[in-house]
């Protein structure tokens, strides 16, 4: 087994360091990214690079936006709740 | 559609299906649709794999963690082999890693399902539209 082998095989059976704190959340943009892609290259019947980018950024910022609200709605509600 | 067109076409959507689960893209690729099938694989294929590598290997749990599996297994079949080497190798996972390796690869499987479904449905719609029934 050459060095590369091992190096690609060794960073897939130890789990990355990735802590508990607020930053952690951004692991969040790529699965956003991946299912945005996905969704709408199911929804179009024929794909061009640019009518599907812009799709595709159209459906990831309104997911995020979209999380983004509601996490400042339940920080509100929470807020409320305990002051 | 005549009986016996009617029992090929049924074939040709378990076999459209089959492609789609055995590779991510393969559905569409079986359908003449190939910038959706390199976008599909490319993907999929991706979100699983930044997924393995951010919680490892062990978060291909059969035993433990069921629920996951299913969905992990929509990736591909040969997700179970890898469950198999999960559990002989006994790989290090825990804590927000492992949660968020599960997520990644369960989304990805969930995804495949959707484009599975998807490729079936376009086999469908354009053998129908073909024959004109």
């Amino acid at each position: 087994m050459s060095i590369i082998d091992a190096f690609i095989i060794a960073s897939f059976t130890v789990p990355e360091k990735i802590g508990v704190s607020p930053q952690s959340i951004l692991w969040l943009l790529p699965l956003v990214a991946s299912i945005s892609i996905v969704y709408k290259a199911t929804k179009m019947p024929k794909i061009k690079a640019a009518g599907f980018l812009k799709e595709v950024v159209v459906l990831f910022g309104s997911i995020v936006i979209f999380m983004a609200v509601t996490a400042v709605v339940l920080c509100a509600l929470a807020w409320l709740i305990t002051e | 559609m005549t009986q016996r067109s009617k029992e090929a076409h049924a074939m040709f959507l378990v076999l459209v299906g089959l492609l789609a689960w055995l590779v991510p893209g393969a559905g569409h690729l079986a359908i003449n649709k190939k910038k959706h099938a390199i976008i599909i694989f490319v993907t999929i294929v991706l979100t699983f794999c930044t997924g393995l590598y951010i919680g490892s290997v062990g978060i291909i749990d059969s035993v433990g963690a069921k629920p996951w599996f299913i969905a992990q297994l929509m990736n591909s079949p040969a997700v179970a082999t890898l469950g198999r080497i999960s559990q002989a190798g006994n790989y290090a996972v825990y804590a927000r890693p492992n949660e968020i390796g599960q997520i990644y690869t369960s989304i990805a499987g969930l995804l495949n399902l959707l484009c599975i479904v998807n490729a079936v449905y376009w086999a469908h719609i354009e053998r129908t539209e073909t024959i004109g029934d």
